[in-house]
């Protein structure tokens, strides 16, 4: 071999060796890049009006570990954000550690995506406007997004449950309030400042029931928890009708519920009135928005058909009439404190990430 | 190569009492407009061929029908999934009828059907005072009462097409006949016939004099000269519709959270007679999260030349289509 020929030769080794090692090197940055940036999980706290539950959630929406506690007794915000950031530190430490979380999803009353805050709940221990994201963010380093309970839930019910593939939805969540979320075109409108989606606070006439809003003729204050049972208290006085909610002391939904079971008139009465009530504006609801299906979550479905056969009478009755017999109303088919976290653990994907510990 | 680029549009505008049509270019220039009754075709094969013709000639006389590219369309109780009007309770022609598809049978070139309220906002939103807001809601009150909810940029027409029919939610239990088989619809409170209706209401129940009851025709317009003069009864009867059409906007903002409702139609003519009161009552009622951000806006531009540029929107999206190529 010619000194030329062996020189290009090696020279063609040296160049293929070094080629060689710089791929070496950034495959292996490369690993330690990919294996840096995998985050995940995330954590998803839904606030109730009694209890606040907390989840570590995968990518895949499975949940790795869930707790709860009472939090309706907790009359300080200051308190509340210091208990629930040390039990999400400690469920964190036991369930992989914090590098592998992403960020922290908070699903809550009266909670408002755009700004972060809670926005002067009527219900909550705590009134006027509550800075909830920035403050969880300067106690735990990470990213926190906040969301309204009814949006959330819907994203939950979108991503996991029986709206999966629905472009046009509306999703009500009844309980000690309540409130809902249009899905449209795919997504959730939020409206111009965050606030959509309150249709407790929407009336037939401003006349009637005071609502803890301020408002008159609320819906939320005929249809939700405060409301049933307030019915139920006008119908025994207004007539001298025996009736087994009489003789109970303290009256809810649950109990009046069990009554009907029972046979009792006048209990049957007060889903009667109450699902007309419901149905009516749930018609109204569905008039302007058209959507594929309503669904209905939250503590007052579990009433069953005592409510569900007059307010779908009701819905019938007074829905637009291109749109008559087309409108799916069923009940989710998820648990609620399940969909709840995971609604709030979708929500969580959606806040850029953000770590203080780099 | 020589292409044949097609760089206009018609936009037809159906109303209940008129049909405008206009040629319009890309840049929303409207280069000429003509317009014919409705209310003269009771037979609405006979309305599609006369439609049919004129805009033909029409287009001959000013260019030639080979530059237009698609044919938009507004009307009442029109869906714009199906290319039909449904069920109207205020045209002439009663049912079902596939009007896109008819228009475009006797033309050969696409045609596009959208809601009158879906239209309107269109045009407002490319050409007025709703450019650039992203959540907002127009209102159209005529005949009868329509609207359509813009969401983050983008109409929010709903599973089937329907969506925006606030005309007939209902805010009265067993109250008042509408004409779509309801009781009670906001149209029968708020639109140009329920206003008469609150007028004659009015001037039975009371024996308080009124130029009203002078009148030869009782119409909006007419009430409403009666309010410039000073009719107290004249302006009661827009107060009592102010109202409903003011708690019907609290309901609406509560449940989508706008930036701005902008109203539009014949009705929005009345003005302050009909705005004090319905904001007043707003802002009385509406949710306190919502107050004070909702503003309640009238259209700036004529409403007929809105609602053809809304149709020729609506024409620019189709998908090109011809019979001759």
């Amino acid at each position: 071999m010619v000194d030329k020929e062996k020189i290009s030769i090696f020279v063609a080794y040296k160049i293929l060796r070094v080629n060689l090692n710089y791929l070496n090197l950034t495959y292996l940055s490369l690993i330690i890049m990919v294996q840096d940036s995998m985050k995940t999980r995330v954590v998803g706290v839904d606030v109730g009006y009694e209890a606040t539950t907390y989840a570590v959630v995968d990518v895949r929406g499975k949940i790795l570990s869930k707790d709860s506690f009472q939090s309706a007794t907790i009359k300080s915000i200051n308190d509340y954000i210091t208990i629930l950031c040390d039990r999400i530190t400690e469920m964190i430490d036991k369930n992989g550690g914090y590098e592998q979380i992403r960020s922290i999803g908070i699903s809550t009353p009266c909670g408002n995506y755009l700004s972060g805050n809670i926005e002067s709940s009527g219900k909550l221990a705590w009134k006027g406007q509550i800075p909830l994201a920035a403050m969880m963010r300067d106690r735990l380093g990470l990213a926190v997004v906040v969301a309204n309970d009814a949006h959330a839930r819907a994203l939950g019910e979108f991503t996991y449950g029986c709206a999966h593939g629905m472009k046009d939805f509306l999703f009500i969540t009844l309980g000690h309030g309540f409130g809902s979320c249009l899905f449209s075109n795919g997504r959730p409108h939020l409206g111009s400042e965050g606030f959509a989606g309150e249709v407790g606070h929407t009336f037939l006439l401003p006349a009637g029931r005071e609502c803890d809003c301020g408002g008159w003729g609320c819906l939320e204050s005929y249809c939700a928890t405060d409301g049933i049972v307030k019915t139920a208290h006008e119908l025994m006085e207004s007539s001298d009708k025996p009736s087994m909610m009489r003789k109970c002391s303290n009256l809810t939904p649950k109990k009046i519920t069990e009554f009907c079971d029972k046979g009792d008139e006048m209990a049957i009465e007060v889903y009667r009135r109450t699902g007309f009530i419901l149905g009516l504006g749930l018609a109204n609801y569905a008039s302007v928005t058209d959507p594929e299906a309503i669904i209905i979550t939250g503590g007052i479905a579990n009433a069953g058909h005592w409510l569900i056969d007059p307010m779908n009478d009701s819905f019938e009755e007074h829905i637009f009439h291109n749109i008559k017999n087309q409108v799916k109303i069923v009940r989710s088919a998820l648990k609620d404190d399940e969909r709840n976290v995971l609604g709030a653990s979708a929500v969580a994907w959606k806040v850029k990430e953000y770590s203080l510990f780099k | 190569m020589e292409q044949n680029i097609k760089n206009y549009v018609i936009g037809v505008d159906i109303s209940v009492r008129k049909t405008t049509y206009a040629i319009v270019d890309v840049r929303g220039n409207i280069l000429a407009k003509d317009s014919f009754e409705t209310s003269d075709y009771q037979n609405v094969n006979e309305y599609v061929s006369t439609l049919s013709e004129r805009i033909i000639m029409f287009a001959e006389a000013n260019g030639g029908f080979d530059k237009i590219r698609s044919i938009g369309m507004s009307a009442p109780s029109a869906n714009y999934r199906t290319g039909c009007i449904e069920n109207s309770p205020n045209l002439p022609w009663k049912g079902r009828i596939p009007l896109a598809a008819m228009l475009r049978d006797q033309m050969g070139i696409a045609v596009a059907l959208g809601n009158d309220a879906h239209v309107s906002a269109l045009g407002e939103y490319s050409y007025g005072i709703a450019h650039g807001m992203r959540n907002f809601i127009i209102i159209s009150l005529g005949h009868g009462i329509g609207s359509c909810i813009f969401s983050d940029g983008e109409v929010h027409l709903g599973a089937e097409g329907f969506a925006g029919e606030i005309g007939h939610v209902c805010v009265k239990h067993e109250g008042r006949e509408c004409g779509c088989g309801n009781k009670g619809c906001l149209e029968a409170y708020c639109a140009h016939k329920g206003i008469i209706a609150t007028a004659k209401q009015l001037m039975e129940s009371s024996d308080k004099p009124s130029l009203m009851r002078q009148l030869d025709k009782l119409s909006p317009r007419t009430i409403v000269d009666c309010c410039e003069q000073g009719d107290e009864l004249a302006i009661e009867v827009y107060r009592i519709t102010g109202v409903y059409l003011g708690y019907a906007m609290a309901n609406y903002s509560a449940l989508l959270d706008p930036e701005a409702i902008v109203f539009t139609g014949g009705i929005a003519k009345a003005g302050h007679w009909l705005f004090d009161p319905a904001y007043e009552a707003f802002n009385r009622t509406v949710f306190h999260n919502i107050k004070n951000h909702v503003k309640f806006l009238l259209s700036t531009i004529d409403d007929r030349e809105r609602d053809v540029l809304g149709a020729s929107a609506l024409a620019w999206g189709i998908k090109e289509y011809s019979l001759f190529k």
